[in-house]
């Protein structure tokens, strides 16, 4: 009896002993990525907390001055307008990109002639830097050299050119249409590879119990994608979100200050007024903010399904 | 045995410090630092140094939005270069901050000390020190289209002198039709309206600033007239729509369409529109105030040495061959950049474009700030100084944009 729980302990220590082996293997091979991780993100971030507790100016000293910053925050009006109007960005400009590629990525799946080129197009401007097609867009909505008052004035939309830059909602809407036309092509990308991963026997069941397009595109293909759109949703929210380079470009947050974005706020507080270590308060709170929206919009798009 | 041993150090301490004072009389290597603006000249200006100098500069140039960052960060770290060449209006920063080394005495052995750039020495005071020279000179002025003006029946070679002559001009040409407007100026544009629009103030007497930089002088008759001359021309269609929302980047551009009468500029457009534009023909006269007289917005770099330097002595050499004649002649004034002493204006290279000794005079007389929170008045898109443009502008309600105009500047200025 004591011989073979012997035997068994022994056996148990192996297994043990073995998994501690393959353990620190697997250590061994995510090192590089956790060290990535460690030197470009948790000691930044590290260092970010620290300086958000002090009286930080980019020239000169700074001292420590424990939560001032975070106490001043809260009765920071631009900031919370900022927010809101960081929010509201997010939920016009997300349904827009989220329907345009879904509809783009349908259209390119089909099994068309050319259908390659269309996907190239589609993609190209997300290879162009959020700064330069910003200013492409200033151009190209330009009251007098722009090409998109030309072609609304001779198409008789409108009577004369539309400054589009200086009215707060032609702004904004100006800003959507060149960050969905930046944009699109990547979450169009997302959810083709999604809807080439759903396996086509699963349609042609469907079509054999008399499932049509629309029935195998709402029951089938929807609910398998959801994952991806769980992806592409957190990475569109978040680069929303985070949206600074048209902001700054495009409009510098007027006009009268009426697109200012929470990044372009905390770099303002950081940079034009050298304010660093509340820019760095700024940053945590929105930090913390993001976390929250993601674990959100994780929980409602928990995917048990697997195929 | 011994003898030997002793006798091999000491002959390595003499050794050793031959060496040390073969270093101490050795060249030594500055660094430099600079915003990437005019950075083609500033290299041939330092090669020039290094061809025929034994201490050596090391030049730098860094993205001019990430100039200051860079700088505060390195002189936090005691890392800062020797020579450090920045916009003027951040010179008091620098030096209240301690980053900077007091050269009052330097600049008393310069037998030229008097003649230096007034407002490029007076933004290099601070605290009865001074710690900064002029390094580049750039000055607003008012450029117009001689073409438009002759087109428009208006002699191109008497400028106006008053805001009503402006005006006249203005709609003058804007009835010329054909998308050509009287006037431009950018905007949205925090910075761009400092220079070209703080002088038709200060021409007319007035300030938004006192001498000392502490408080707001917003809400006074002549910023009131200033406002009430844009929106006056803004109204009446002079200006083009789309100056509204111009951030900056048609600032100059505008004027290069050959369509815009006048617009406020610097010595820059000078050799762009004689390179690049050969067809405008235009004139260059001084920002007047409302009823006459002149001014400037007298900007550039200023040239100081950091705290960090172990060199400073070095580091002025080199500051004060740049001032020396030869090189505001033959390097400066003969590649159309403004000469940084006062007697140097009138020269053999100005002399054959009066457009450049026209700025240069600009330059001279002009103004420039002196604040601490330069930055957060005048640069800032979203701060008082635009906010008070915009509403009075384009808005109409001036009554308004002084008020949060003279309460915003004093909030930032700790009032």
């Amino acid at each position: 009896m004591s011989t073979v729980n012997l035997q068994i302990s022994e056996r148990r220590a192996q297994r043990a002993g073995g998994s501690i082996g393959r353990r620190s293997a697997g250590l061994f091979f995510v090192l590089p990525a956790v060290s990535f991780t460690v030197v470009f993100f948790i000691l930044p971030l590290i260092f970010t907390v620290y300086m958000s507790l002090h009286d930080w100016p980019l020239l000169g000293d700074h001292k420590f001055i424990g939560l001032d910053n975070y106490s001043a925050l809260l009765s920071d009006r631009q900031f919370w307008n900022s927010l809101w109007f960081t929010t509201r960005y997010t939920l016009l400009i997300t349904p827009v990109i989220f329907i345009l590629a879904f509809v783009l990525a349908l259209l390119v799946s089909l099994p068309l002639p050319g259908v390659g080129i269309y996907r190239t197009v589609y993609f190209l401007p997300v290879v162009i830097g959020l700064g330069s097609s910003s200013l492409l867009w200033v151009w190209l909505l330009h009251d007098r050299v722009g090409v998109i008052n030309a072609i609304l004035t001779g198409l008789g939309v409108m009577d004369r050119p539309i400054i589009w830059l200086a009215d707060s909602s032609y702004a904004m809407t100006a800003i959507i249409m060149s960050v969905v036309w930046k944009t699109v092509g990547f979450t169009m990308i997302l959810l083709m590879t999604g809807m080439q991963a759903i396996p086509a026997e699963l349609y042609e069941a469907a079509k054999v119990d008399g499932a049509n397009y629309w029935a195998r595109l709402r029951y089938i293909m929807m609910p398998l994608l959801r994952r991806t759109f769980a992806l592409a949703l957190i990475l569109s929210v978040i680069g929303s979100y985070l949206g600074f380079d048209q902001f700054f470009i495009m409009t510098a947050g007027g006009p009268q200050n009426s697109t200012i974005s929470v990044v372009y706020w905390i770099y303002k507080n950081s940079f034009t007024n050298f304010k660093l270590g509340y820019g760095a308060s700024l940053s945590i709170v929105l930090l913390v903010i993001l976390v929250i929206l993601s674990v959100i919009q994780l929980r409602l798009l928990r995917d048990e399904t697997s195929y | 045995m011994k003898k030997g041993a002793l006798l091999f150090v000491v002959l390595l301490m003499l050794v050793a410090s031959g060496v040390s004072v073969m270093t101490a009389q050795d060249a030594v290597t500055l660094q430099m630092w600079s915003r990437d603006s005019n950075q083609d000249f500033l290299r041939e200006l330092v090669d020039m140094w290094n061809a025929d100098h034994p201490n050596q500069i090391e030049l730098t140039i860094i993205p001019a939005a990430d100039f200051v960052t860079r700088v505060g960060v390195a002189s936090a770290g005691g890392e800062a270069p020797d020579l450090l060449p920045i916009d003027l209006i951040y010179v008091p920063q620098f030096a209240q901050a301690g980053n900077l080394v007091e050269i009052g005495a330097f600049i008393d052995a310069l037998p030229y000390a008097d003649q230096l750039s007034a407002s490029h020495v007076h933004l290099g005071e601070y605290d009865g020190g001074r710690y900064a020279v002029p390094f580049a000179a750039e000055g607003s002025v008012l450029l117009y289209n001689k073409g438009l003006f002759e087109a428009a029946g208006l002699d191109p070679e008497a400028p106006p002198t008053t805001w009503e002559g402006i005006y006249e001009a203005a709609k003058a040409i804007t009835a010329l039709g054909d998308d050509n407007y009287g006037f431009y100026f950018s905007g949205a544009c925090a910075g761009c309206n400092a220079f070209t629009f703080l002088p038709l103030i200060w021409a007319s007497g007035g300030d938004v600033l006192t001498e000392d930089g502490l408080s707001a002088t917003v809400d006074t008759p002549e910023v009131r007239a200033a406002l009430e001359f844009y929106k006056r021309m803004w109204d009446e269609g002079l200006i083009p729509p789309s100056a509204q929302a111009d951030t900056g980047t048609d600032f100059f551009g505008a004027f290069t369409t050959g369509k815009i009468g006048m617009v406020g500029s610097g010595a820059f457009s000078i050799a762009i529109l004689k390179n690049d534009h050969p067809d405008i023909d235009f004139g260059l006269t001084f920002l007047p105030g409302q009823e006459g007289g002149i001014s400037s917005f007298a900007g550039g770099d200023s040239i100081a040495i950091t705290s960090s330097s172990q060199h400073a002595a070095e580091a002025f050499e080199f500051i004060s061959w740049v001032l020396s004649d030869e090189i505001q002649l033959q390097m400066f004034a003969a590649r159309g950049q403004l000469p940084l002493r006062a007697d140097l204006v009138d020269n053999e290279f100005s002399r054959e474009d009066p457009r450049l000794i026209t700025n240069a005079e600009a330059m001279n007389l002009g103004k420039t700030p002196y604040s601490f929170v330069y930055n957060q008045l005048f640069n800032d898109a979203n701060g008082p100084w635009l906010a008070m443009i915009q509403t009075a502008i384009f808005q109409g309600d001036v009554d308004g944009a002084i008020a949060n105009g003279q309460a915003g500047f004093a909030a930032i200025l700790g009032e």
